[in-house]
Order: structure tokens, then C-alpha cells, then sequence
């Protein structure tokens, strides 16, 4: 495949979604039923190695970029997936300049109120797979201590957290 | 506000956009404290722009929020530097893993480094609810039932009904927007009395 029509293809996925995985039907069309370049099986491959690591769970592009032309084929998928992010800043230039409005401030805490709603669903399942023991519980707990109640950056907690979980798997 | 340079942008997006499990939520959130509580490079009111424009963005949610809060911070330099720092390293890591998965290795000291760093982001979720929900509640009983609620609500549509986050953030955008502060609904009425 041209790696242009691979990036046209990835680019009208990203753009036609919502949310990391949210163009995933779009690309199993695309390239598992319409053109039978991966199978389902690859596809599942490439998104649990997009949320094996770290970062946005739309990484699996890339992990299908990768699929279909290897390195440069991971290059052009990047690149579709970061591409309809910049349409963010001429929303931002607009709405920005009337931010102070009463009606846009009270949306806007409305928003925030929500967004923490959101994100403790998030964490509920999140919790479930992560509190595997007392030992795990103890790492949730001190977490939520450490950034709640210091200044301590969380890069800091997470490399902590893998140092442990580290030690906990060689000595435990 | 003095302190900010591309480069520092540069690596804040670097650490938190490549070192953060969970997805995008808990991304923002991070990226929300660092900027917002510890460095005050943007406004909460800015951030909270951002983080409701990038889920009205086309694509992955969390990639807008970083070019947003970049051009907040350094214009259209810091977008690019923020898209690119916070998922680049990631992005080739998804590869690496791909190809591990595919030669069938079993990594199982990465899982365990793994499973320690999933714990500690259940941890730091549930801090920066803490810290997002804080700045609206304080200030009066009134104040403290309209978070609960709208808090509350978003949570139990979202894991209890599964639904969506757009039309979420909309309801809980509207909500506050009728359940107005007292001085707040008092000037807008004046406004409205004066046109």
C-alpha cells in the first residue's frame, strides 16, 4: 500500500472519532473487511500494545501503521493520529477571547465538575484490575496521600510505584 | 508566570504524556495539576476551555488537550512541541511492544514494574478529582450540593449507563449553568433589566 493512502486512510479514521479508540470499526473496514491487509487477530494485537504501555490509547494506529508498512507505515500513522489535534487551536483562539463571559465561566465549571464525574468512572474499573492485594492497595492509598497532600510530581510517584512493583515480582 | 521556555514545556509534556497509564483522562489530569496547581503556567478557566474543546475535537481527546494547553503556554511553538513530546516517545514504545508481542516474549519484570505504576494511577486518579472538584465546592453549603451533584451525576451516568462523555459534559455544563451563583444570577439580571 502507498504510504499516503495508508496515512489518507488512518487520517479519515482519526478524524471521524471521538476518542482514542473510537475510529477502531473505521479500521478494521478499512484494512481487515474492504482491503484484507490485517486480520482481526492483528488488530487486537495492535491495541493491546497501544494500552500496554503509556500514553493516549490511540497509540494503536500506530501499532497499525506499523502492521501495514512497518517503520515508515508507524511514521505515517503518527502522524494521522496527531494531525485533527491541531484543529483544537482555532476553537481556542475563538472561544478563548470571550472565556471571561459569565455564561462561558459557568459552563466551564459545569465542564470541570463533569469531567471529575468522568474520570472517577474511569477509575473504578481501573481499581478493580490494579488492587490485586494488600500490597497493591497500600501503593492506591500512598498514592493518593503523596499528590493529594505534597507537591510531589507524579513522575516521581510512578517511577516509585515501578520500582516496587519491580521489587515485589523479584522478591516476593 | 516568568519561568516558562519551550524547553521546560518541552520536557513536563516529555514525562507526564510518556510516564502516565490509564488514558487520556488521567493525562489531562496530571497535566492539569503540573500547569495549572504547581507551576500556574495556565488559569483553571483555560484549562477548563481546553480540556472541554479537546473533547469536542476530532481524534484522540488527550493528543488536542496537549496542543491546546501548549499554545496556552508558548502559541503555536508550544502546540507542536507539546503534541510531540507527550506521545512520540509512547508511540514508538506501542511499537516495541507490538514486536515483543509478536516474538512471544514474556517480559515479567515489566509486568511487575507494570502492575506497581496501574495501582499508583488509581491513586493519583482519585487525587486529582479531589483537586479538580476542590476550587467549586468550597464557599457555602449551596456551592458544595451543586459539585456533589454535578460530580456525582456525570460519575453514575458514565459507569452506571455508559453513557458517552459528550453528552455528559454538556448536561453537567448546563446544569451549572442554571444553578447560577446568587451574585452571579443577580448581575445577569441586572444586565438583562439594562438591555
Amino acid at each position: 500500500m502507498n504510504i499516503v493512502v495508508l496515512y489518507l486512510l488512518l487520517l479519515k479514521a482519526s478524524a471521524m472519532s471521538f476518542s482514542g479508540l473510537g475510529s477502531l470499526p473505521i479500521v478494521r473496514n478499512d484494512f481487515v473487511v474492504e482491503r484484507h491487509l490485517l486480520t482481526d487477530r492483528q488488530v487486537n494485537t495492535a491495541v493491546v500494545a497501544g494500552r500496554a504501555g503509556p500514553g493516549p490509547f490511540g497509540l494503536y494506529l500506530v501499532c497499525i501503521g506499523y502492521y501495514v508498512k512497518g517503520t515508515p507505515g508507524a511514521v505515517a500513522a503518527f502522524l494521522a493520529m496527531i494531525t485533527p489535534a491541531f484543529l483544537v487551536l482555532p476553537l481556542m483562539r475563538w472561544l478563548g477571547s470571550c472565556a471571561e463571559l459569565p455564561l462561558i465561566r459557568d459552563s466551564m465549571r459545569g465542564v470541570l465538575l463533569g469531567s471529575a464525574g468522568l474520570l472517577l468512572a474511569a477509575s473504578v474499573p481501573l481499581a478493580r484490575d490494579a488492587i490485586s492485594g494488600p500490597f497493591t492497595l497500600a501503593i492506591v492509598v500512598a498514592s493518593f496521600l503523596l499528590l493529594s497532600f505534597t507537591k510531589l510530581e507524579s513522575v516521581w510517584l510512578m517511577l516509585g510505584a515501578a520500582l516496587l512493583g519491580l521489587g515485589a515480582k523479584l522478591f516476593g | 508566570m516568568s519561568d516558562r521556555s519551550l524547553g521546560k514545556l518541552t520536557n513536563i509534556f516529555l514525562r507526564v504524556g510518556n510516564t502516565t497509564f490509564g488514558g487520556g483522562y488521567v493525562t489531562m489530569a496530571v497535566l492539569g495539576r503540573e500547569l495549572v496547581d504547581l507551576r500556574r503556567w495556565i488559569t483553571s478557566e483555560d484549562y477548563a476551555l481546553a480540556f472541554a474543546l479537546a473533547r469536542v475535537t476530532p481524534g484522540t481527546n488527550v493528543i488536542a488537550f496537549c496542543a491546546a494547553a501548549g499554545w496556552l503556554v508558548m502559541g503555536a511553538g508550544g502546540a507542536v512541541a507539546a503534541v510531540l513530546a507527550s506521545c512520540a516517545p509512547s508511540a514508538a514504545l506501542a511499537v516495541l511492544i507490538l514486536q515483543g508481542i509478536e516474538s512471544g516474549s514474556s517480559h515479567r519484570w515489566v509486568m511487575g514494574a507494570l502492575a506497581g505504576t496501574v495501582a499508583a494511577v488509581s491513586g493519583t486518579m482519585w487525587s486529582i478529582v479531589a483537586w479538580l472538584v476542590r476550587p467549586f465546592v468550597k464557599g457555602g453549603a449551596t456551592k458544595l450540593l451543586r459539585g456533589i451533584t454535578i460530580t456525582g451525576g456525570a460519575f453514575l451516568a458514565s459507569w452506571k449507563f455508559n453513557i458517552t462523555p459528550v453528552p455528559i459534559l454538556a448536561a453537567a455544563a448546563m446544569v451549572s449553568l442554571i444553578w447560577r451563583d446568587a451574585p452571579a444570577r443577580a448581575v445577569a439580571a441586572n444586565e438583562g433589566g439594562a438591555k
